[in-house]
């Protein structure tokens, strides 16, 4: 992978015992902008008497049910601005999936 | 020892499937750590962990042998584990007091059957494991193909830290991804010397590919190694090394190394990353206690961490015989101990009392004074402790989770060929069956025969053999039997009054006992719902030691029943008549009443069968295994040779090996192991209870 075409720090962390694992990583232009985030997913959830198979959080933290459910190792989603632009089973690959679709863009 | 000296030692067992090098790859290891000053090998029968006369006869491992090296300032305990099915027993007791572990997987074939097993035990311990992909320079490696057979049969995500430079006779070294260097040996001095040099570039390319997908995998672990990434573009080897660490203790991946051992290859990599990934008893969460009586299995339970200053808690795990005595192995979990401490058995509920203490080398000893949490000794002299039991100091009395122990599934009589050798064959088989919880032993109560269940028939013939050699006894042995179960299929409630009155003091008993069918590997389950003291408290073990007694003897053909509950749910006795024996006399007659209103059945043992065969004589081979009795599970092809997996009665299986010989003019081998047990069909139950009329 070339140089992170972004500034990446870390999002989001997981709330609970233990170490604290990032649920997000985002993705800062050169002027300090958020303008992408990698996202993972968590599921299957219990609330409100459903379950619900996969579930990340939105950029304000509200809760997004992602509809049909993600193939089975694609935990990250790489999203650029509102836009998912893929899947991955592991944080830096969505990273470079981000990256590869700033390229492109 | 201090924890920084815990931190130094690494408790690692080395498994596979048969021949797929693990004692050859032991032997490397012990000759480059300066252990032995040549490498023995398995087809010369000089091996330093197949120490036993029959293992360098026959060119196998039967039983697991300890031996300790250092590497770069670590301490290695190893134990190398037999790769036959038979022996099983050996790598289960071994993968439960072990730290980590090294899978060597074979290059031509990939995963085999025993890899499988194997691999299952290890997932039962949670324990830490890291592959190593062996004879690359052989016909037909692959390294790739067989590195695909990982994610295929294991489910899991293999993460390759090597790749290899060249294969079968060009094999010459191995790309380290994580330092981004080569590898190479070259040659002579049995491996000793290799050397780093940059990589081919022929490989630069799939080098990046490869090393880019390790950075993905591993720094997925750690957060703090990712933000090193994203502020440096990449992460030092300490970084990648500790996220590498993390995943494989964790399991969220399984690094993979590649070899080949017997041609010296990449055996000193193996050992660095025994020292860098696997972990130390520090490393590890600790064991669990056991479950108390009534509480959940699966609760979460305290668990014992390493620690040398904490009381003593050790777990006897191998217990052998020889001219000196009895040798406990014992896994040491916290605490120190010291020769001539005294300890509780905590299993069995009594002192034991420590007299000598050795680490182990093979068949070597070497005496010690003390031993401490994190390490692995065998003790002289322990008078009742058997495996599976623990050891803990009296101001801390646990009880460490016991270990699971395969089921036999075949039986032999035998009888020594001298009525002088009767008592001497009683003492060896004892002492066998104590070192070896997969053997068992019991009389026939009808011909008073003495039966022998093993795992396969090499395991029972090694038996035989070990009672000859080591114990002066020359045996007759019956046909192998299959080692067949009884069972019920239906609920029955059945009463049954003992009443003897002959003059003087009298028998009375009345028991009704609720026998009720359970599921596959439900065991004998016993519950007393009598109220109201119809049977008085002190009678009830008598009943249920009645029943467990009798169950040994089915109602059928005689085998064990097994697979079912009673209930005692009412009674009547005598204040005067009334004695635990009577109560034991009703509760068998009401087994043997009972169990034939229940709708009794045969079990017998299936087995899971792996045939690997040349693409011509797939039709005769299936075509066999459908005389057989055997259901074709699958068949896949492996270049010109075929792999067919079946599950055939065990009955059907007895001398196979010589008719797919001659089926596939030698060319065919098979692997087998033990699966489930299934109900007999009619027409081969009728067959077998007209045998034991």
């Amino acid at each position: 992978m070339s140089a992170p075409r972004l500034h990446w720090m870390r999002g989001r962390s997981e709330e609970g015992p233990g170490i604290a694992r990032a649920l997000e990583w985002i993705g800062l232009d050169d002027a300090g902008k958020a303008i992408a985030r990698v996202v993972r997913l968590k599921g299957p959830i219990w609330a409100n008497w459903r379950q619900y198979r996969a579930v990340a959080l939105d950029d304000e933290a509200k809760v997004v049910e992602l509809r049909p459910t993600p193939p089975e190792g694609a935990d990250w989603l790489a999203c650029v601005g509102e836009r998912v632009v893929g899947r991955a089973a592991v944080p830096l690959a969505a990273v470079r999936t981000v990256e590869e679709a700033l390229n492109g863009d | 020892m201090a924890a920084t000296d815990l931190a130094r030692i690494r408790n690692i067992g080395i498994t596979a499937h048969i021949d797929a090098g693990k004692t050859t790859t032991t032997e490397r290891i012990l000759y480059y750590t300066g252990m032995s000053h040549r490498i023995g090998e398995v087809h010369e029968g000089n091996t330093t962990t197949d120490y036993m006369e029959q293992e360098r006869e026959r060119g196998i491992t039967i039983t697991s042998a300890a031996v300790t090296c250092e590497w770069k300032n670590h301490r290695i305990n190893i134990i190398d584990t037999p790769g036959h099915i038979d022996f099983n027993i050996e790598v289960n007791r071994s993968l439960r007091v072990l730290d980590g572990a090294v899978f060597i997987i074979e290059g031509v074939a990939g995963v085999q059957p025993q890899s499988e097993t194997n691999w299952r035990l290890a997932d039962r311990y949670n324990v830490p494991r890291i592959i190593f992909i062996n004879k690359l320079d052989r016909t037909g490696a692959d390294f790739f193909r067989a590195f695909a057979t990982l994610k295929e049969k294991l489910d899991i995500v293999a993460l390759p830290l090597q790749l290899p430079i060249g294969i079968e006779d060009k094999f010459i070294g191995v790309v380290d991804l994580v330092e981004q260097k080569a590898i190479v040996w070259e040659g002579g001095e049995l491996g000793a010397k290799y050397h780093d040099e940059p990589i081919p570039a022929d490989l630069i390319e799939q080098a990046k590919e490869y090393r880019q997908n390790l950075l993905d995998t591993a720094l997925a672990v750690d957060d703090a190694a990712m933000e090193e990434y994203f502020d440096k573009g990449d992460v030092s080897v300490e970084t990648l090394k500790r996220c590498i660490k993390a995943g494989t203790i964790s399991g969220a991946f399984r690094p993979v190394l590649c070899g080949t051992a017997f041609k010296n290859k990449g055996v000193q990599p193996l050992l660095d990353a025994v020292v860098d990934y696997l972990p130390s008893p520090v490393d590890v969460p600790g064991i669990k206690v056991a479950a108390g009586e009534g509480e959940d299995e699966t609760a979460e339970r305290r668990r014992i961490k390493a620690d040398p200053n904490a009381p003593f808690a050790g777990l006897a795990f191998k217990i052998i015989n020889d001219k000196y005595g009895t040798l406990t192995f014992v896994r040491v979990y916290s605490g120190t101990l010291k020769s001539g401490d005294t300890v509780l058995n905590t299993t069995r509920g009594h002192r034991e009392r420590i007299g000598r203490m050795f680490q182990m080398h093979a068949d070597k000893r070497q005496e010690i004074k003390e031993v401490v949490a994190g390490d692995i000794a065998a003790f002289v002299g322990l008078k009742d402790t058997g495996t599976g039991d623990t050891l803990a100091a009296a101001e801390d009395p646990v009880v460490l989770e016991r270990m699971a122990f395969p089921v036999p599934v075949i039986d032999i009589s035998v009888e020594p060929k001298t009525k002088e050798s009767i008592e001497k064959m009683s003492i060896g088989l004892q002492k066998l069956a104590a070192e070896d919880p997969s053997l068992r032993l019991r009389t026939d109560q009808e011909t008073g025969q003495t039966i022998l269940s093993g795992m396969g028939e090499l395991h029972l013939e090694i038996i035989i053999d070990r009672l000859k050699r080591e114990y002066g006894v020359e045996a007759n042995i019956g046909a192998p039997q299959v080692a067949y179960r009884e069972t019920i299929t239906r609920a029955h409630t059945e009463t049954y009054t003992h009443k003897k009155q002959t003059g003087g003091s009298g028998q009375y008993a009345e028991v009704k006992i609720t026998f009720e069918p359970l599921e596959r590997n439900g065991g004998v389950v016993f519950e007393n719902a009598v109220v109201g003291g119809a049977v008085p408290k002190e009678y009830i073990p008598a009943v249920e030691k009645g029943i467990k007694a009798q169950a040994e003897t089915g109602v059928l053909a005689g085998f064990p029943t097994v697979d079912f509950k009673f209930t005692l749910v009412d009674g009547k006795y005598h204040d005067v008549d009334s004695s635990a024996l009577a109560f034991e006399i009703a509760a068998k007659a009401c087994f043997r009443d009972g169990m034939k209103k229940a709708s009794p059945i045969i079990l017998e043992p299936v087995m899971d069968v792996e045939i690997t065969t040349p693409q011509d004589h797939v039709g005769d081979v299936v075509g066999d295994l459908n005389r057989r009795r055997g259901m074709i599970q699958n068949q896949e092809s492996s270049g010109s040779t075929v792999i067919v997996r079946a599950h055939v009665p065990l009955k059907e299986m007895f001398g196979y090996i010589s008719d797919l010989r001659s089926m596939t003019k030698g060319r065919a081998s098979f692997t087998m192991q033990f699966h489930h047990y299934d109900p007999v069909p009619r027409n081969i139950a009728d067959e077998i209870m007209a045998k034991s009329a």
